[in-house]
């Protein structure tokens, strides 16, 4: 086993080295492909966790109509608070609501002086507790206390929900656009690795003719194409911790508002061995995909 | 060992080769012999596998070859070995690697392949060649090359196509030579020629092939 591994790792060393060239192009197509995968993959990786965070933190504005008088805004307040699904709930009054604005957006004060400081309503902000922040959960809750003396009710959920469903649309598209890149990088590595194979078609023309099986003469092209998946997926992981430091953590500062907490994570522990595990595979499936092409037509 | 009913080979309208019926028995040295694009060749190459016949039945050490499937046949070719016209020699490879290298595909250890090598290459006297590479031989080395590596497994069946067609009269004799010393150790041996002259100074069973037919036998 040993002596059959050595001789199939020689080969494979000898390959490697006396085609220089080739390898490069089969490791850089591998890695352009790796890249855009890895970047992609990153993308979807900090808009979910962007996703978990807004979903973590649901936030629902309850509205008093105007007339309704302060008691009854605390009896409701209370009642509420005793729901299960309610983890915080804060009273704002119309004065607050106002300080609380002008604090945000110091341009409005002089607005709100001329209109009264009592312009805004008064509020129950409430905040849910984990288990009830799916969509699904949310809307029941907001159907439940609707009657109790808002005039709207505000959660966010809508745009939130849209921005999901955008994140699905890009996942769905992700897969189809990561096969015809996996796919279109097995065809590119098949022809890179083709010329390799014909540049020893006589070499490997001799062994079939000598007695040599289809997996003694690809089991070396199967241990370069793993090598050289490898080496194009560490190439792409350099690539895209790149582009996560010069692009990605300059976004960061824009993106604040919706990250809240979070800040944009490079790719996890998991994502980067699957990454060099798929540049093997499609560096084992191109080597193959060109050798039994020679195999078959060859006498 | 060898058994022949009926072949036919046809490339489209061409017939290179047409109901053959032959049977080389084991420990036997055949001449295949005619003018070229007599079929010789194509008869050799259907032996090790590398065309199949239009129509008949092939029997190579009783396996049924025109049936046989494409991973069955290194085992047929393990058990043969093929001196090729033009030698087929790896040029990136020493000369003991080339002839190392029907060991190689058995996946025996290295040490016993090179040690194999250097005792075979001893027999066809070229002793001393290990480490050289075949464009750094004369024709006559390479050929002798490619004789070591068609015998260095012992095989049942040699076959050799035009193995002294590069070679002038001396450097013929000692491969025939050779060829000969490997027949009388049991192995069957088939020599595809149009040296008339060899085939009188070492004379042995002869089949006349002519357009594809076997005229005489």
């Amino acid at each position: 086993m040993n002596q059959q591994f050595s001789n199939v790792l020689r080969r494979s060393i000898r390959s490697l080295w006396g085609n220089l060239s080739l390898n490069g192009m089969v490791v850089g197509v591998i890695a352009a492909a790796l890249l855009l995968a890895g970047a992609y993959l990153q993308v979807l990786i900090n808009l979910d966790r962007m996703m978990s965070e807004w979903d973590r933190d649901v936030h629902i504005s309850a509205y008093f109509y105007s007339d309704v008088n302060e008691d009854r805004r605390f009896a409701i307040k209370d009642d509420l608070a005793k729901l299960q699904e309610v983890e915080d709930i804060v009273y704002v009054s119309e004065v607050e609501a106002g300080n609380f604005l002008v604090d945000k957006v110091p341009d409005v004060k002089t607005i709100l002086e001329e209109f009264g400081s009592d312009v805004l309503p008064a509020s129950l902000e409430i905040s849910l507790r984990s288990a009830f922040t799916n969509p699904a959960d949310i809307k029941k809750f907001v159907e439940q206390i609707e009657g109790h003396d808002f005039e709207d009710i505000d959660y966010g959920q809508e745009w939130v929900q849209r921005f999901e469903s955008f994140v699905s649309l890009i996942k769905s598209l992700g897969v189809v656009v990561g096969l015809l890149i996996i796919m279109a990088a097995i065809f590119l590595v098949a022809n890179t690795m083709h010329l390799v194979v014909y540049a020893r078609r006589a070499e490997l023309e001799t062994m079939k003719l000598v007695g040599a099986t289809f997996g003694f003469v690809s089991a070396p092209f199967l241990l370069e194409g793993a090598i050289l998946g490898l080496i194009g997926a560490l190439i792409a992981t350099l690539g895209i911790w790149g582009v996560h430091h010069l692009l990605f953590l300059r976004l960061e500062d824009a993106l604040h508002l919706a990250l809240g907490n979070e800040s944009l994570v490079f790719l996890p522990p998991g994502a980067l061995i699957a990454l060099c595990l798929i540049g093997m595979l499609l560096g084992m499936c191109g080597c193959l995909t060109a050798v039994r092409r020679f195999w078959v037509a060859a006498p | 060992m060898i058994r022949l009913y009926h072949i036919n080979k046809s490339y489209g309208k061409h017939n290179a080769l047409t109901d053959v019926n032959l049977h080389v028995k084991k420990g036997d040295f055949v001449y295949v012999t005619g003018p070229s694009g007599a079929g010789k060749t194509t008869l050799l190459k259907m032996l090790y596998g590398a065309q199949s016949p239009t129509s008949g039945k092939l029997l190579v050490g009783g396996v049924d070859a025109s049936k046989l499937a494409a991973k069955q046949l290194p085992f047929l070719r393990r058990n043969m070995g093929v001196v090729f016209q033009d030698f087929k020699l790896i040029p990136t490879r020493t000369v003991a690697d080339n002839v190392g290298l029907a060991l190689e595909v058995l996946g025996m250890p290295r040490e016993d392949i090179m040690r194999r090598a250097r005792a075979v290459l001893n027999t066809v006297g070229l002793r001393g060649r290990e480490d050289a590479f075949p464009l750094d031989l004369s024709g006559g080395e390479q050929q002798r090359v490619a004789v070591a590596r068609a015998i260095v497994n012992d095989p049942a069946i040699l076959l050799a196509d035009e193995p002294t067609g590069n070679l002038d009269g001396a450097m013929a004799v000692e491969v025939m030579e050779i060829l000969l010393a490997v027949n009388l150790r049991g192995t069957t041996v088939m020599v595809a020629t149009h040296d008339t002259g060899l085939m009188n100074r070492f004379p042995n069973r002869k089949l006349r092939f002519e357009s594809g037919r076997l005229v005489s036998d």
